[in-house]
């Protein structure tokens, strides 16, 4: 079986051809030509004429060829999240968006004020995920959120995805807008459940999302529908964690020019004596930074790591100045090449700093006691490196920020993951086996573990 | 059933589990939704939950003796957060010492919270109490 795989991303268009035999997966071709932006299907058929010989729409229709393809150009997709306590149905919603491949582009707790609401009109995501309350709970932050958007002039998809008791009366104050109702993402205290509302920010994306974006062109002459790239991602880490022996829990970083993606499985095993505080943590997570990256987050990242900078903070600061400006750069001199590997440690640390969780010990009159909140990555014995910078960086280790930074400011232990080996996804395959995960799973899974560099 | 939602947990660096199961199976039983937040449990937790939940109620247990430390402001917190309805019980062994209970309830009530009970309240008449004081508050 031959399978091509493509993902289109901000500034490149990748694809690859890879033969499945089972449990084999070889690659055949691969090819990257620069994102078209205004009509994203000619970058993506010329990326396909590259990767395959011969007529790949005919070889599409009579069955020899395959396609699964991904894309998050046009800065992906935008889902702004409302809930009620920032702690709990925001933080769902947050991971149901992220898990969902999404970008956070506005967050709001409590009640939406005149502000929030105008700043919604200004610049609306592609979809506004709408929760607060347990089934049976809350209903008064619920019922005036509805009732501002409902006065506003919003237009985007809207899920509501909060208490139940109250969907009936929001689906009549926000009648005339696209709104869709699903099942609670918090329907009973500290239970989450977000998969129906990252189900349906998922179908929103493909009925509806890739209209706008020239991917409608691509799903006429194909037949096959795109997914979010780090909802394949995220899947794709899943993937790896089921059928990839010794490989069931480890951390994934994709860094990019404008954001830092941390992908992480594990399953939360507190030792006796430690008080798990907080929401309980899904076993695969997503989280992702919008302001830390390379390049076009290259002004936030310094701001993000200032205060350990010291003397080279002023270089750092210049440094962004010129490569937010040319997104395309690459450092020549080994004096930009130090700069660059400052900023990856800030992407790459502070990312993963606010993935993981704290460890608070405490003494009481029974003695020492431990709360935990989030997840405990300390036995994580295992990291990737991908993305453009990563897949190239030989030398890179995150190990030493890890360990520079392993005590918060209050005190508190941050669980990063403790003695880990480090590997590097060289070739920059995992978006494009991500996809070929989609259909192989098990076969993309021990490709990509195999094709790492250590 | 009553419609009655109350917020269990308890509070600060105390981490006595049995009295805190026992208190959510006696009221569970007399139709009470508990929800229950377990041991060591911070003033916000228990705020962040009110709210989420729609609760009438917070009961704040407290066995080790640093009560009176880990409930001051919970009441000023509640009204802070916009919960300025909610019912608030404290209950346990509050303080240290041999202090006469009629002082701790005093003292107790001062910082906020409607009825205060000692280790040997009956729970099913502490039930009784939280449906009228619910009733009259809403």
């Amino acid at each position: 079986m031959i399978v091509a795989c493509l993902d289109i991303g901000s500034t490149w268009t990748k694809g690859a051809t890879f033969r499945v035999d089972g449990e084999t997966v070889s690659l055949l071709a691969r090819a990257a030509r620069p994102t078209t932006v205004v009509n994203l299907a000619d970058g993506f058929f010329a990326v396909l004429g590259d990767i395959v010989e011969g007529d790949p729409l005919a070889q599409l229709h009579d069955g020899r060829l395959s396609l699964q393809y991904s894309s998050s150009a046009k800065g992906g997709l935008a889902v702004a999240a409302i809930g009620l306590v920032p702690e709990m149905t925001l933080e769902i919603g947050k991971i149901a968006a992220q898990s969902a491949g999404a970008r956070l582009s506005q967050v709001f707790a409590y009640h939406l004020t005149e502000d929030d609401i105008a700043g919604l009109e200004a610049s609306p995501p592609d979809i506004l995920l709408f929760a607060g309350g347990t089934d049976g709970g809350n209903t008064n932050y619920v019922r005036a959120n509805a009732e501002a958007i409902g006065r506003s002039s919003i237009d985007c998809e809207i899920v509501y995805a909060g208490n139940r008791s109250v969907a009936a009366e929001v689906g009549r104050l926000l009648a005339g807008k696209r709104l869709r109702i699903v099942d609670n993402l918090m329907p009973v205290f500290n239970e989450p459940n977000p998969d129906p509302a990252r189900d349906a920010i998922r179908t929103i994306f493909l009925e509806t999302i890739v209209k706008g974006k020239g991917l409608d062109r691509i799903m006429a002459a194909t037949g096959a529908a795109p997914v979010p790239t780090p909802f394949a991602v995220l899947e794709y880490t899943r993937a790896i964690h089921a059928h990839v022996p010794e490989w069931d829990s480890f951390v994934l970083f994709d860094m990019g020019g404008a954001t830092t993606d941390v992908y992480s499985v594990h399953q939360e095993m507190p030792d006796l004596g430690t008080v798990l505080r907080g929401l309980p943590e899904p076993e695969v997570k997503r989280t992702v930074e919008g302001d830390l990256g390379m390049r076009v987050s290259a002004r936030t990242t310094v701001e993000a790591g200032e205060p350990e900078f010291g003397d080279a903070a002023e270089a750092l600061r210049c440094y962004a100045e010129r490569v937010v400006a040319q997104p395309e750069f690459l450092p020549l001199t080994p004096e930009d090449a130090a700069l660059d590997t400052r900023l990856a440690a800030v992407c790459v640390g502070q990312a993963c700093r606010r993935h993981v969780g704290r460890l608070a010990t405490i003494y009481t009159p029974d003695g020492e006691m431990k709360i935990q909140t989030g997840r405990d990555l300390r036995q994580v014995a295992r990291v990737i490196g991908s993305g453009g910078w990563l897949a190239r960086a030989a030398d890179f280790d995150p190990a030493p920020w890890f360990a520079q930074h392993a005590v918060d400011a209050r005190g508190r232990l941050v669980l990063f993951p403790q003695h880990f080996s480090y590997y590097r996804d060289a070739d920059y395959l995992f978006p494009l086996l991500a996809n070929l995960a989609r259909a192989f799973p098990a076969a993309a899974a021990q490709a990509g573990i195999r094709l790492l560099q250590d | 059933m009553s419609d009655i939602t109350a917020v269990l947990g308890v509070i600060g660096s105390d981490c006595h589990a049995v009295g805190n199961k026992i208190l959510d199976h006696a009221l569970t039983a007399e139709g009470i939704k508990v929800v229950n937040l377990g041991v060591m449990v911070s003033q916000d937790e228990f705020i962040n939950a009110a709210v989420e939940t729609g609760a009438q109620a917070i009961l704040v247990a407290s066995i080790y003796g640093h009560g009176e430390i880990d409930c001051d402001g919970l009441r000023g917190r509640c009204l802070e957060r916009g919960l300025d309805k909610v019912v608030l019980y404290v209950g346990g062994n509050l303080v240290i010492g041999k202090r006469d209970f009629a002082e701790v309830e005093t003292l107790f009530r001062g910082m906020g919270y409607d009825r205060v009970f000692p280790p040997t309240v009956d729970l099913k008449e502490m039930a009784n109490l939280l449906k009228q004081d619910v009733a009259a508050r809403s």
